[in-house]
């Protein structure tokens, strides 16, 4: 039992501060680790990159090895990293690079650093994740300052592997930039996807089915599919019982299952949409009374691109 | 107007759902504000008095109801009165999944549209959905009635026991071992009595009844002790 969320905005505003209510709000859901995929002004070129860096006393070292990565593919820093200052030993480190070339193969080399995991990377994309509730992580990497458009929030009871940093949601579709996904659920025919995708040159850095889901839908996507299109083939494709969020550049995106076993309620504002687990959650944003959609039914997909206009009363 | 009047709001559940359930045993009427989609509002409530909640609620609202009047004048969320012994129910909008799930007795009255699985293994009791009503509604219903004045999803009435679904509109699929009969007249005509108590002219709509096919294990067999045996 997780929960996840989604909220889009209009004009770019406190989309962090937006999240952390609704996860804050389903915190039952999940206490063991939270994360959030937001999305920030998108650059023109260059790629922000969060990194999780397993040991806080070789942070420099680790640092130095990224930038040699980096300089490797044709790239450098464009900011000077920045990191939490926690004082725990894992350490989550922010800092953008111009464009690496080719991509896939700088993140594969990045990876390949000891102590070293690409969290994400994008034009516009940051996933922050961490062990604890919303609460906690939001003040551990002030979640709530960020400005955005739009993004995603999950809430994590871990059941079937640790409790780690790396282990929560949002996963990014490496190595596809700015495509994250939070997913509520469980594929039964995770490997066969998994191995279909590897023998394609995939690489991935959990056994988390969350992971493959997004993956699965950028490769779609990369071979001419829309997300629409990627969404409605994945209700035939994957098997199990899922409801999953799915993050590009543009906007977010809803599947959920044919099972219709995992609950999913949508709120299309004025000033954006959100969509969450469970209603109590868009009522941290929404007390007055509002058209909640209740996306019960089974085989649901939907997008929601950022500021797209919605009619005054309008019901999602 | 109400006796009494309860701000819901982000207090502690236990503490609202207290008041809720000392004021509606005395036999009051209690006004419930900003319930906020909550979970679990005005649970096993006894007999006696009412309780409106002043807008939506989450799941689980009136689950285990003994006898009170609720009324919510939004939506709710999932497992609206689930395992209800008797009393109330009436929902102004829409319900969520599972309406009604294990109902035991009382009524549940769904003016909008109500999720999938609405009266799933219920026992008795009537549900009554003014709108259309999701995917397997009645699964495995063992008794009671669902009454839908709207269409329904796929896999209506699926792996039923004795409860029946009866449909105004139109039956997109039949779930395993369902079928439809015609009602005959005098069950028609208690249908009838019983949506005028809830303030609903059928309007002479052509009835039809999905039953259970009773092809299924020991189904055909009269004997409940049969039955029992799983």
């Amino acid at each position: 039992m997780c929960g996840i969320a989604g909220r889009t905005l209009n004009e770019p505003g406190r989309v962090g501060e937006d999240l952390v209510a609704m996860m804050a709000a389903q915190r039952h859901r999940g206490w063991d680790s939270t994360g959030f995929a937001l999305y920030g002004s998108p650059r023109s070129t260059g790629y922000v990159v969060r990194a999780l860096l397993d040991d806080r006393a070789h942070l420099d070292a680790d640092l130095e090895a990224i930038r040699a990565v980096t300089r490797e593919h044709g790239a450098d820093f464009l900011e000077d990293p920045t990191w939490d200052d926690s004082g725990q030993q894992h350490v989550t480190a922010r800092f953008v690079v111009s464009d690496p070339e080719p991509f896939s193969a700088w993140v594969d080399a990045c990876d390949a650093l000891p102590r070293v995991e690409l969290q994400s990377a994008g034009r516009a994309l940051e996933i922050v994740k961490d062990v604890g509730d919303a609460d906690e992580v939001a003040d551990k990497h002030d979640v709530r300052e960020f400005i955005g458009t739009h993004g995603l929030g999950h809430v994590r009871l871990a059941t079937e592997s640790n409790v780690s940093p790396v282990a929560g949601h949002p996963f990014w579709a490496r190595p596809f930039p700015d495509v994250a996904i939070v997913h509520n659920g469980q594929l039964t025919n995770y490997y066969t996807w998994r191995r279909k995708l590897q023998r394609r040159g995939y690489r991935f850095t959990t056994e988390n089915d969350s992971e493959l889901i997004a993956v699965w839908n950028s490769d779609r996507m990369a071979a001419g599919d829309s997300l629409e299109a990627s969404l409605q083939r994945s209700l035939s494709e994957l098997d199990g019982v899922f409801t999953y969020l799915l993050a590009t550049s543009d906007g977010i995106a809803l599947a959920k299952d044919r099972w219709a076993i995992k609950p999913v309620v949508a709120v299309s504002a004025p000033d954006g949409v959100a969509v969450a687990t469970e209603e109590q959650s868009l009522r941290t944003l929404y007390q007055d009374e509002i058209d909640v959609e209740v996306c019960d039914g089974p085989s649901i997909v939907r997008v929601w691109p950022v500021g797209s206009p919605v009619p005054a009363g309008a019901v999602a | 107007m109400s006796d009494e009047e309860i701000r819901a709001g982000d207090r502690p559940l236990r503490q609202i759902n207290r008041e809720i359930r000392e004021a509606v045993g005395a036999g009051r009427y209690v006004r419930v504000t900003e319930p906020l989609s909550r979970h679990n509002l005005g649970v096993a409530l006894p007999p006696g008095g009412s309780v409106t909640f002043d807008g939506s609620v989450g799941y689980y609202c009136g689950g285990l109801n003994n006898g009170a009047e609720i009324t919510v004048t939004r939506n709710a969320g999932w497992g609206l009165g689930e395992a209800m012994a008797s009393g109330r129910i009436t929902v102004d909008g829409n319900a969520a999944m599972s309406v009604g799930a294990s109902l035991r007795g009382g009524t549940i009255h769904v003016r909008g549209n109500a999720g999938p699985r609405c009266g799933v293994a219920m026992k008795g009791g009537m549900i009554v959905v003014e709108g259309s009503v999701g995917h397997a509604c009645g699964f495995m219903a063992h008794a009671g009635r669902v009454i839908c004045l709207g269409d329904t999803e796929t896999a209506a009435g699926d792996s039923l026991w004795e409860g029946e679904i009866w449909v105004a509109g139109t039956i997109r699929e039949l779930g395993v071992d369902a079928r439809v009969e015609e009602p005959p007249a005098e069950d028609i005509a208690e249908v009838q009595e019983l949506l005028a108590s809830l303030g609903i002219d059928d309007c002479g709509v052509a009835w039809k009844r999905i039953v259970s096919g009773q092809a299924l294990w020991h189904f055909k067999s009269r004997d409940a002790q049969q039955w029992l045996m799983i």
